[in-house]
């Protein structure tokens, strides 16, 4: 079968046998291989990505039913060379240890925080709680977050 | 010269630089064995056993072979069928696991086989193909049934007794005599696993005419992977090339070579060449890695009137699974630890590891400390208690000091446990909470503990290697055999470097764990790679540094030890003054007369002692790092919850590389302590993993962390480099005790077998209740 997927603002036309995630199409048929994946069943968030507007697991999105929708991965975050305001706090902030669940847990943070740059400790918590990282950098994550929601605000003035 | 030469990040040692590889982490761009990926690339599948424990009777792989798109079967036929361990050196006849088994089968999960075809779907079809003939074998999966003489003997250990451990000092059958007070406890440490986010994952090439192997792999350890893959494939170290790639997480499971990436490598030979991958499902991952042994911990200690600890005696039985790994360094470093806590004369514990038909126990973040952490400082706080002394006061009188050697001869040089459980108490309000808030519920508990900056597991040294080469332009590589899986070693090491070279850090790119490129270094374990990787990073700069000064002193015919280099710029010792910039040094160096290429290399093995493991004498580390934990928590009666409020965490570190990534080391111990505590337990029945999925096996996620405090105690080790320590593990020692105490603190209950879970809590307050009534 055939669908279309906008990718990072790129339109990709796919051929599909049918049963491929969207997580196969990103990194095996496409080489996107900035998503991660680490239970493939639902269960750690590290293939998180955007799909219109809402952070989703990619390991359980059939691509076949994806045919048209807008896929953001962490590729498509920077804006050429300035990374995003997410991806600067992570760096600035010493959030990143072992890194594997980071893309993951930059695409849920995103999501949350372009639907609301002012999140409380509590919604941010709830928006990150699906995605594991195991060498358990939470407390520097939420300040990552935090921060870089002060700056999307800024942006938006 | 270059835009990136920038006056940032001069002098970074104690600063937080930003993480070297933290651009192309949160960018995607970083790539870890996961990500590898070849033209005409194999996907390999592993044959396991379905049985606990069997006799293979025959294998038959023919149908398989004839699968369409099958490229290779292998089986023990096509091995040398030699062995390989973790623990040669010290306990050689603990190398008891085949890379792929060829008689019997001693867990769910053995390997036994593998098979490389075209795509994921027609491997797992191949291995459906394989006719396996079994003859099953009565199995053992508790650790007290194993050691009877009627339990089945899985490998040709007496009694599935793979090791047995002594430590022995002094008398403490007839000092306990003298004791004012003799206190007996028995605790149960359960089986948590690493799980890091990233499974196991490899990418195996043998170039066949070449006779060159490489493999792109997860590993903590490329070094030790090289070794062990050499082993049993019959090969030269220069013949085998593990290229360590950005590593998903470790945690211990990454220290050794697996079935798997000897599989991958063999597979691949036998398909003419063609690269192979083979990436473990979670569920793989779960069953067939490594985890932590669980422990039935013992321990009787007496105590005179006052509180000074006379003579400690225990025995410790752990679950060692099918076979050693780790398994006997494990288990020593489960009973010696306290020697570098607690001073302590007269001493007797016993170890026995022995052999079940679960999966394979080897290291895990703590190595051994975490149960001894557990239960040592529960049953510390339980005497402190008894004699209705503070926690805290009993402690400090019976901790180590600096400068001394304890009984089984570890020198402690710097030791700043004092200071940890003085700063931790007063940042915690101790005196203020301490049993005083049993009508509210909460409660406030400590916990100690140390640890050693490496230790000799697995060979003769535990040197580390690094290479610093000066570029033309003035950038610099640093080469380090060390493996970063996320720690930051990398970023610290590169620090290091760059202060001892006198540059900034910007100049700096670090090549790490790649064993045909970069020196020899025994792997991330033991928290070693701060304190003996990066003294080798800064012999490694040291000696760049003054292969330049040669050139510059013999240019301006000065004395090379009057100079030295300093913030990017060349200087006279006495009095500061520059002579010149750093990048003119360079220019001079490369310079038509001189054409020096600038090549620093440093080489450190730490100055420490052999343990004797009959009698567990011996300074197994260069330094020791300590740490004092409190945790303040409040419990719910109802429902016998309960949250942990906050914990403050004291650690000697020495110094602080970069106190970021300090912090964050410390916070994620904490989080996996409190995992360890509350949820972390791997459930079995039968051989079979319960629970093999993050759904069932919970690990820390982002809701419901307590406040974590964390405070730098810098002693300044003189051996450490700028007088760095080791960490990484030791704050994860002491959380589930003082989680423990805090609770006993609370609500007046203790809870010895973890998890401590509310079923537990409310079942505890019950029998409390009954005795209460009991006496009334």
């Amino acid at each position: 079968m055939h669908i279309q997927l906008t990718i990072n603002k790129k339109l990709y036309d796919l051929q599909l046998k049918g049963h491929e995630t969207l997580l196969e199409v990103l990194r095996d048929q496409l080489s996107l291989t900035g998503t991660k994946s680490a239970c493939q069943e639902s269960e750690c968030g590290t293939c998180t990505v955007i799909i219109n507007g809402k952070a989703v697991l990619s390991c359980i999105s059939l691509a076949a039913n994806l045919d048209g929708a807008e896929i953001r991965t962490i590729e498509g975050l920077a804006d050429g060379d300035v990374l995003h305001p997410v991806q600067k706090a992570f760096v600035e902030q010493g959030s990143v240890q072992c890194g594997f669940c980071i893309p993951g847990m930059i695409m849920s943070a995103t999501a949350l925080l372009e639907k609301n740059p002012t999140p409380t400790q509590t919604e941010v918590e709830y928006a990150l709680d699906g995605n594991i990282c195991r060498c358990a950098g939470y407390p520097k994550i939420f300040d990552a977050v935090h921060a870089a929601g002060k700056e999307m605000k800024e942006q938006q003035g | 010269m270059k835009t990136k030469m920038t006056q940032e990040y001069v002098d970074p040692v104690g600063k937080s630089v930003p993480r070297i590889d933290g651009r192309g982490i949160v960018t995607g761009q970083t790539k870890y064995a996961f990500d590898v990926s070849f033209p005409n690339m194999l996907v390999g599948k592993m044959l396991r056993s379905p049985h606990a424990h069997a006799k293979i009777i025959s294998i038959d792989t023919s149908k398989a072979e004839a699968l369409p798109g099958v490229k290779a079967v292998i089986t023990a036929r096509d091995t040398h069928l030699i062995k390989f361990g973790s623990n040669e050196y010290f306990f050689p006849h603990t190398v008891d696991q085949m890379a792929l088994e060829v008689d019997k089968v001693r867990y769910i999960g053995d390997e036994i086989g593998a098979v490389a075809a075209v795509d994921e779907e027609t491997a797992n079809e191949a291995l459906k193909l394989i006719d396996v003939q079994y003859e099953i074998l009565p199995a053992v999966f508790d650790i007290e049934e194993a050691i009877k003489p009627t339990a089945p003997m899985i490998h040709d250990s007496l009694n599935n007794l793979a090791v047995i451990l002594p430590v022995n000092f002094g008398n403490p059958e007839r000092v306990m005599k003298e004791a004012d007070y003799v206190r007996e406890d028995k605790f149960w440490c359960p089986v948590a696993h690493p799980a890091p986010l990233e499974p196991h994952v490899c990418v195996g090439q043998w170039e066949t005419f070449a006779n060159k192997i490489t493999l792109w792999s997860s590993s903590q350890a490329p070094f030790k992977c090289r070794e062990a893959l050499a082993k049993t494939l019959k090969m030269d170290l220069n013949d085998v090339r593990v290229i360590k790639m950005a590593v998903g997480g470790g945690f211990g499971g990454k220290l050794e070579m697996l079935p798997m990436d000897f599989a991958a490598c063999l597979l691949s030979k036998k398909s003419g060449g063609l690269p192979v991958k083979i990436c473990y499902t979670r569920e793989e991952e779960f069953i067939a890695s490594r985890r932590k042994h669980g422990m039935i911990y013992k321990i009787k200690t007496g105590v005179k009137k006052d509180g000074t600890i006379l003579a400690i005696t225990g025995e410790v039985l752990a679950d060692g699974g099918a076979y050693c790994s780790y398994g006997p360094t494990v288990l020593a470093a489960s009973m010696m630890r306290i020697f570098m806590v607690y001073k302590i004369q007269h001493f007797r514990m016993s170890g026995y590891r022995i052999y079940t038909n679960n999966p394979i126990s080897g290291a895990m973040r703590g190595f051994g400390g975490v149960q001894s952490g557990f239960a040592v400082e529960s049953h510390m706080d339980m005497i402190a208690n008894d004699l209705g002394m503070d926690p805290i006061e009993f402690r400090l009188k019976n901790i180590t000091t600096p400068n001394m050697v304890t009984v089984n001869k570890m020198l402690l040089t710097t030791n700043g446990l004092r200071e940890c459980i003085e700063k931790a108490k007063d940042a915690s309000g101790w005196d203020k909470k301490r049993g005083q808030q049993k009508n509210i519920c909460r409660g406030i508990g400590i916990g100690i503990a140390a640890d050693v900056m490496g230790s000799k597991m697995y060979k003769s040294h535990e040197s580390a290697g690094a290479i610093v080469k000066v570029e033309e332009d003035g950038s610099v590589y640093l080469f380090t055999g060390a493996a970063d899986t996320g720690q930051g070693s990398n970023t610290a090491l590169s620090q290091i470097a760059a202060q001892e070279l006198g540059v900034s850090y910007s100049r700096i790119k670090c090549k790490s764990g790649d064993t045909e490129i970069t020196p020899f270094d025994t792997g991330s374990f033991a928290s070693r790679v701060t304190f003996i990787s990066g003294n080798a990073a800064l012999l490694g700069g040291r000696d760049a540094k003054l292969q330049i000064l040669e050139i510059v002193a013999k240019e301006h015919n000065l004395n090379i030890a009057d100079l030295d280099i300093k913030a990017e710029k060349v200087i006279f010792r006495k009095d500061g003054k520059v002579l010149m910039s750093f990048d003119k040094a360079l220019e001079l160096c490369y310079s038509f007369n001189y054409g020096k290429q600038i090549i620093g290399r440093g080489s450190y093995n730490p100055k420490t002692t052999p343990i004797d493991f009959r009698t567990g004498e011996g300074n197994v580390s260069g330094s020791y790092g300590f740490e004092a934990q409190i945790a303040e928590v409040e419990v719910n009666k109802e429902t016998g919850e309960v949250k942990v409020l906050d914990i403050w965490d004291a650690h000697d570190i020495g110094k602080a590389i970069n106190p970021q990534s300090v912090e964050s080391q410390i916070e994620g111990s904490l989080a996996m302590g409190l995992g360890y505590t509350f949820y972390e337990d791997m459930k079995f029945k039968n051989g079979r993993v319960l629970n093999a999925n993050f759904a069932n096996y919970r690990v820390a996620r982002s809701i419901g962390l307590p406040k974590m405090h964390t405070i730098l105690i810098e002693t300044n080790d003189p051996e450490g480099p700028f007088g760095a320590k080791g960490m990484g593990e030791a704050s994860l020692l002491p959380t589930s005790a003082a989680i423990a105490n805090a609770v006993e603190d609370a609500i007046g209950v203790r809870i010895k077998d973890l998890p401590i879970t509310p079923d537990k809590i409310i079942k505890a307050l019950k029998e409390k209740q009954a005795q209460t009534t009991a006496k009334a």
